[in-house]
């Protein structure tokens, strides 16, 4: 369709008049109080007597608004890969995550590990109920811990893959016997949800993934589930028998909205009192605006530029040699790409591992800094010079430093691209920006057929993801290793920091691991990026916002409504 | 005779077409690279029989089109017995597979957001059409006079614009007097009766009103220059010459004969009610037919994409056929051609 761009303040003058001629003197005012509370509709749990409907509150429940973009896929956690935030305050897990990296107890109290690493013993903690009443003791933690790797639970059974037996010993005590020691235990169980015996117990495998009834979401978290209407919104209520005493806003209500647009003009409106994931484009608008706070936090998001080193990759022979990876990365202006694609609000990075994981991140290790002179030394000095005068430099049989620049077709990372591309430029390095779909981009990997790639991840909070995709076996179809570089000196460490329980032996080998990948540059990384969040703060406060997630359990469950 | 010779050639032709959109439709999809089951899986640790499993699952494991393997071995009932055979087979049982993201029924994902589009699409449209026609009217009629620039200038302008853009300007002129997003405040239902069709009302003024002003731009367009046309006609000069009043020429004689581009309009417009509002239910977050492709685009969600092309093509073809069908009602002469 044939569309033309007008000036702006022409346009809205336009609009004005006829929004005002159109719908006449209305506006009528739309309710910014919290919803009417719904008819109570507990979902009807099979078999289980329900529970004793909860005291009816007198008063106007306290009421949370969080706006999202998409709530979730499906009510049923074994398949559902959308919606954590949401699911961790339906359901606990043994280990919690209270912020990047940081690990907390949750339904075990605290555990022990034998001197072999083999053995783990849990205490589980006492009096925790489902959301259906039945009791959640450490036999039906054990109970859903082995259910789930019985049927290969889709969205967490590969957690536990080393599990090898796990027992109650008696109604507070857990017992897990692996079949390898795993240096991230913590890591692995915060993923591993515990579904009660009473809903799940005698169904078929094609049962559990067909399974749709909203009695999918009862564990034993700090919110029931109350209602969801796809596309639209989610009702969870307060449980008043959460282990940690029930919490203080008694009903959280996820409102749908197709727009991060959308969504900022709902939170300004104040038909919301917390978004998650706001464009950075709208950040000055939300600071500007009364009531509203706007914290930017730290993220596990990473960009990166991959180089292609498979050693039958389609990359031509230069790009191998460390001086020119060298040379490349002299010529990227990190900061730059921080200030212009991500408006500031960002990182220059070093290593793979984020400054936002803790000890994790190699701070020892000195990034290369923005100076195209020394690319330039460099690449002179390992004797790729412009031989036939066209401004780009030749290897020594003649060849062109010319690479294909790829990167996904989307505003940030276009802009990216263009920095990079400026920047190889300076150097003498021919690489066009060449932006294109997501699908053809992820087209070129099976077969290595690219030179350099813009690339991202949303990483694990334990290191062990990050060190996962440089591992020869992920090289294979299916797999996730995206550079193609494969080093059997990596691959023994990767098999070390897997098995090393003792943190500090496991933070040196991940350190080692960083320094080796940023010597060799299957990666040059670029930026960590922040994570932008907004709230109402005449509507609440106290968010615990070192969990990263406004809306993840550790941050909603301290916040209190303002007075 | 030759008019239902003209009917049933419009009805052949537009089985011939769907039967081609379905077959169009399965390979659309399959030209994509990439993996869709590499686009299910989440997890980087799933183990090999996992994946393996989720593609039975989907019927991915088949061969897209045709088994050659399973042809030399002699197996020629298990040969057709591939991705496209099934599709085929569960198209004709209405049967639209199941979505990668969800794992429900595609058919009743599309039936039950298939009437809130038409509800917002129709609403919008009716204002449109009424209003489109009676400014396209008067312009035509006032033509050359300062009335009909104005109008002209508005219409083009108005045409335009882009719908989203304009829905986000509405959406921040209204905020806090009406609802941003959604279709209902959450914890409304059908139930509560009254004050749930009034707050659902509500959420509807601000996409209809979006609707309504980039579709009444090209009825105002359309209707004044085959008003205009008809205007220079001999039979008006007639009609007027006649004594017939300005109401009567205009209604009788000028607006009957400038209904036939009206119809093609109208027809067309109503074709893409269905996929026509993915921009303004984007915008309003209104959960209907264009948000659900959005998204599936957005996910990769084939199943969920196939069963909405094949009920946007279905109604378009429909249309068509609806306003060739009117033609002949509306104007005699269209028979043979």
């Amino acid at each position: 369709m044939k569309r033309t761009w007008l000036h702006t303040s022409w346009t809205v003058v336009i609009i004005t008049t006829i929004l005002l001629t159109a719908c006449g003197p209305q506006p009528t005012p739309a309710p910014t109080e919290p919803p009417p509370p719904p008819a109570e509709a507990t979902p009807a749990p099979t078999e289980v007597p329900p529970t004793p409907t909860p005291v009816p509150i007198a008063e106007e429940p306290v009421t949370l608004r969080a706006g999202t973009t998409y709530i979730w896929d499906t009510a049923n956690p074994t398949f559902g890969w959308y919606g954590y935030a949401l699911r961790y305050l339906i359901y606990d897990t043994l280990v919690e995550e209270a912020g990047i990296s940081n690990f907390v107890p949750g339904l075990a109290e605290s555990w022990e590990v034998s001197d072999d690493g083999l053995v783990w013993t849990f205490k589980i903690r006492e009096g925790v109920t489902f959301h259906d009443g039945t009791p959640c003791t450490a036999e039906d933690v054990a109970w859903s811990l082995n259910w789930t790797i019985e049927n290969e639970i889709e969205t967490f059974s590969f957690y536990l893959v080393n599990f090898e037996e796990i027992v109650a010993l008696d109604p507070t005590t857990l017992q897990v016997t692996l079949s390898d020691p795993v240096g991230n235990m913590d890591y692995l169980l915060m993923y591993v949800w515990i579904l009660p015996r009473s809903v799940w117990e005698g169904m078929t495998y094609d049962e559990i993934m067909e399974f749709e009834d909203l009695a999918a979401g009862i564990g034993t978290g700090p919110y029931k589930l109350v209602e969801w209407v796809e596309g639209e919104y989610l009702i969870l209520e307060a449980n008043e028998n959460y282990w940690r005493g029930a919490p203080a806003i008694d009903r959280v209500v996820w409102q749908e909205y197709a727009t991060e647009d959308a969504m900022v003009q709902a939170l300004l409106a104040g038909e919301i009192d917390v978004a998650d994931d706001i464009p950075r484009t709208a950040i000055p608008t939300l600071q500007g605006a009364e009531n509203v706070e706007v914290p930017i936090m730290k993220s596990t998001v990473i960009d990166e530029l991959i180089i292609n080193s498979h050693e039958n990759g389609t990359q031509p022979a230069s790009l191998n040699d460390p001086a020119v990876r060298l040379a490349i990365a002299y010529a990227i202006d990190k900061q730059q790409i921080v200030n212009v694609a991500f408006l500031g609000h960002g990182e220059p990075a070093s290593v793979i591992i984020p400054t936002s994981m803790g000890d994790w991140h190699n701070s020892d290790v000195q990034d290369i800094p923005f100076n195209p002179a020394e690319g330039n030394r460099i690449l002179d000095e390992a004797g790729y010079v412009d031989t036939d005068g066209d401004g780009i430099r030749e290897d020594k049989d003649g060849n062109p430093l010319e690479y294909r620049l790829y990167a996904e077709d989307d505003a940030t990372e276009t802009r990216i691209l263009e920095i990079i591309s400026d920047g190889l430029a300076q150097i003498s390095i021919s690489a066009p920006p060449t932006p294109m779909d997501e699908d053809s981009l992820i087209g070129l990997y099976p077969d290595f057929d690219f030179d350099l790639i813009l690339w991202g991840w949303s990483l694990d909070p334990d290191p062990d993801f990050a060190m996962l995709i440089f591992t020869c076996d992920q090289r294979e179809e299916g797999g996730w290793n995206d550079s193609g570089y494969c080093d059997e000196e990596f691959e023994e460490m990767y098999r070390q920091q897997a098995i090393t329980v003792d943190h500090e032996a496991r933070r040196e080998l991940i350190w080692q691991m960083q320094e080796k990948l940023f010597n060799e540059r299957p990666y040059i990384m670029l930026v960590y990026e922040k994570y932008v969040q907004a709230y109402r703060s005449d509507r609440f406060t106290g968010f615990g916002l070192e969990a990263g997630d406004i809306r993840w359990k550790s941050a909603l469950l301290p916040a209190r409504p303002v007075q | 005779m030759e008019r239902s010779n003209y009917i049933l050639r419009k009805i052949v032709f537009s089985v011939g077409t769907l039967i081609a959109v379905l077959v169009f439709n399965f390979f659309l999809f399959r030209i994509l690279p990439g993996d869709p089951v590499k686009l299910i899986i989440h997890s980087p640790r799933m183990t090999r029989e996992a994946q393996e499993r989720i593609r039975a699952n989907f019927g991915l494991d088949k061969s897209v089109w045709f088994d050659v393997e399973r042809l030399r071995e002699g197996d020629v009932l298990g040969a057709f017995d591939s991705q496209f055979t099934t599709y085929m087979r569960n198209l004709l049982r209405g049967d639209l597979g199941i979505s990668f993201a969800t794992r429900k029924d595609v058919t009743e994902l599309l039936a039950e957001r298939v009437w809130r589009t038409v509800v917002l699409v129709l609403g919008g449209n009716v204002i449109a059409i009424v209003l489109g026609m009676a400014i396209g009217l008067i312009a035509a009629w006032r033509r050359g006079t300062r009335l009909d620039a104005a109008i002209l200038l508005w219409g083009l302008f108005s045409w335009a614009l882009p719908t989203f853009f304009l829905g986000i300007i509405l959406l921040i002129l209204a905020r806090g007097h009406l609802p941003v997003g959604g279709m209902a405040t959450p914890g409304l239902r059908p139930e509560d009766g009254l004050t749930y069709w009034l707050d659902v009302g509500k959420h509807l003024i601000l996409p209809t009103l979006t609707m309504a002003i980039v579709y009444t731009s090209e009825y105002i367009l359309i209707m004044r220059s085959s008003v205009m046309e008809v205007l220079t006609e001999d039979y008006i000069l007639t009609a007027k010459a006649k004594g017939l009043s300005t109401l009567r020429v205009l209604r009788d004689h000028a607006l009957k004969n400038a209904m036939l581009p009206m119809v093609t309009m109208i027809a067309l417009t109503f074709g893409y009610t269905v996929g026509g509002a993915i921009q303004v239910e984007t915008v309003f977050s209104w959960p209907g037919i264009g948000r659900l492709m959005y998204e599936a685009v957005q996910k990769r969600d084939y199943p969920v994409l196939q069963g909405s092309f094949l009920l946007l093509a279905v109604s378009v073809i429909a249309a068509n056929l609806l306003a060739d069908l009117l033609y002949t009602v509306l104007d005699p002469r269209v028979k043979a051609e």
